[in-house]
């Protein structure tokens, strides 16, 4: 990334304290979600829907569960790409879990596996943008924008952290990469990117489409630890969305309510 | 931003293209309180079966209208609990309502940055908008509507107001209640029986984070002497790097500070 020209318009001690702050509010969030994975993993352990073979139950509990699985796939993904794996991540790496017609995944932990495939594919997204940005072909790259990034990113590694810990609790593979069908064409439009507000532009449709799969998500998992961990999740993914908006010259907040029409279906996920 | 530098053509043209978005996300929000009618309505149903419809109404019908992590609790009487949430969640938007009304008619916010002017006017029809919703379900639950406001966070603006003198004490003050509520309402998105219901939180409290978040990056930028870059559109390129990230400091949000369904309850 270039070296900005622009000098800090506020002082060193106060960016020093703003940065303390998130760091502290950071280190305080975190270990409390990881508790809340562990119970959700412990909840689907409880439940029997860790590692229950596929076809024995629908994708949630009883009828809710068909339900909610049939409202999940038909709330597609308005950038679904023909990407046949799908499973390559943007930095290259493929996910731990492998390809196959009899997923892993079932219940709630197709929800999950879904919303940790997001959160890698926005990671992804934001390191190809910074590799972009590093080497110049975005043009110059303003300081805030930089920040936002490197930021965004750092969250939503957290956010996968905490999905892949309930994976792993539940006795599933994680999930490292981006298996979800829709990747290839993700990829297509980054690298097609050549300016900043491209690249904010791409960003704002994904923090839009994690939002508001949370917010589905929420209304449609089964289990306390899922609903709790999701609905702690959209609000970030939503604050993420309002301050792109904002750089990219659009109003904030633009709706009274968050939607659910862009929410990921989870017939994108290919695991 | 001097309020000179704001484009309100541009605002405008923005809020009308916000209205299809917008329409999308008040029709899932009517869809889920027209389900949340239901559900209530065939839990009353059930009910008035007797005993065993009740347990099969609470514990058989309620694997298809609540989530399972509630399921159990829903025997004992999910609905109060539920309606509770929805006044106090009535009375958090009451008071906002009230705050950024009361912020709009301030001679520094009328004759200040515009753009700060222009968010509380939206702000404030989006809390109205909160409000309603919320009170639309208290009715349709049968529960009393929330008028009034919550009163904790009432006696915290009571105590606060001798001392704001500037549009970055309104700010700072909008921050704790955006707060409060986006925390109240995540929580209860877990809290409420009602499958419905948890959408209906679910959907408000990624908005009151998100007016949250351009709070804290317009008080960024009053705090560092940057009025003028709080402007639709900015000037990106002007931006402190500080402003990239000062809008979301955790990644996940607490709900340490939510209120309890209590707090804001019509007894």
């Amino acid at each position: 990334m270039r070296a900005p020209k622009w000098q800090l318009p506020i002082s060193e001690s106060s960016l020093t304290k703003m940065t303390r702050d998130l760091d502290e509010a950071h280190r305080e969030a975190v270990p409390v979600m990881r508790a809340r994975a562990a119970e959700f993993s412990e909840e689907l352990a409880d439940t029997g829907i860790a590692q229950r073979p596929l076809g024995r139950r629908g994708f949630l509990v009883g009828g809710m569960g068909v339900g909610a699985a049939l409202a999940l796939a038909a709330c597609s993904s308005s950038s679904s790409g023909s990407a046949s794996s799908g499973s390559s991540a943007a930095a290259g790496t493929s996910g731990s879990a492998s390809a196959s017609s009899a997923s892993k995944y079932t219940g709630d932990l197709k929800v999950v596996a879904l919303a940790t495939a997001l959160e890698n594919q926005a990671v992804g997204a934001y390191q190809a943008a910074l590799t972009a940005a590093t080497a110049g072909k975005l043009g110059t790259v303003p300081p805030a924008v930089a920040t936002f990034v490197q930021t965004a990113m750092s969250q939503h590694q957290d956010h996968a952290k905490a999905w892949n810990a309930v994976l792993s609790g539940a006795g599933v593979p994680t999930i490292t990469g981006v298996p979800l069908s829709n990747q290839a064409a993700t990829l297509q439009a980054l690298g097609a990117v050549t300016t900043v507000g491209g690249v904010a532009n791409l960003a704002l449709e994904l923090e839009n489409q994690a939002a508001q799969t949370y917010l589905f998500a929420a209304g449609n998992v089964s289990s306390a630890g899922g609903i709790s961990t999701a609905a702690s999740i959209a609000p970030v993914e939503a604050m993420h969305a309002a301050i792109l908006q904002f750089v990219l010259g659009e109003y904030p907040v633009p709706d009274d309510f968050l939607g659910t029409s862009k929410a990921a279906s989870a017939s994108l996920l290919t695991v | 931003m001097g309020g000179e530098g704001i484009d309100t053509r541009l605002l405008t043209e923005l809020t009308d293209q916000s209205q299809d978005l917008n329409s999308d996300a008040v029709r899932i929000t009517r869809e889920a309180l027209g389900e949340f009618t239901e559900q209530q309505r065939e839990v009353r149903a059930s009910r008035g079966r007797g005993p065993g419809a009740m347990a099969a109404g609470l514990l058989g019908v309620g694997a298809l209208l609540f989530g399972a992590g509630r399921a159990n609790a829903a025997s004992a009487s999910p609905d109060s609990n539920d309606i509770m949430a929805l006044q106090t969640a009535a009375s958090i938007e009451n008071l906002a309502v009230s705050v950024y009304t009361t912020a709009a008619g301030l001679s520094f916010i009328k004759s200040g940055n515009a753009t700060v002017a222009a968010f509380i006017t939206k702000t404030t029809a989006q809390h109205t908008a909160h409000a309603q919703a919320f009170n639309a379900a208290i009715t349709q639950a049968g529960g009393k509507t929330q008028t009034g406001a919550d009163p904790k966070y009432a006696a915290v603006v009571k105590a606060a107001l001798p001392s704001i003198k500037a549009a970055s004490d309104v700010v700072s003050l909008a921050i704790t209640l955006e707060d409060v509520a986006a925390q109240t309402y995540t929580k209860y998105v877990s809290e409420v029986s009602a499958t419905s219901l948890r959408t209906l939180f679910g959907s408000v409290a990624p908005v009151e984070a998100q007016h949250r978040s351009v709070l804290l990056a317009v008080q960024a930028l009053l705090a560092g002497g940057d009025a003028d870059l709080i402007a639709i559109p900015t000037n990106a390129a002007k931006l402190p790097s500080a402003a990239g990230s000062v809008g979301f400091p955790n990644s996940f949000y607490s709900t340490t500070s939510a209120s309890p369904t209590s707090e804001g309850a019509v007894s």
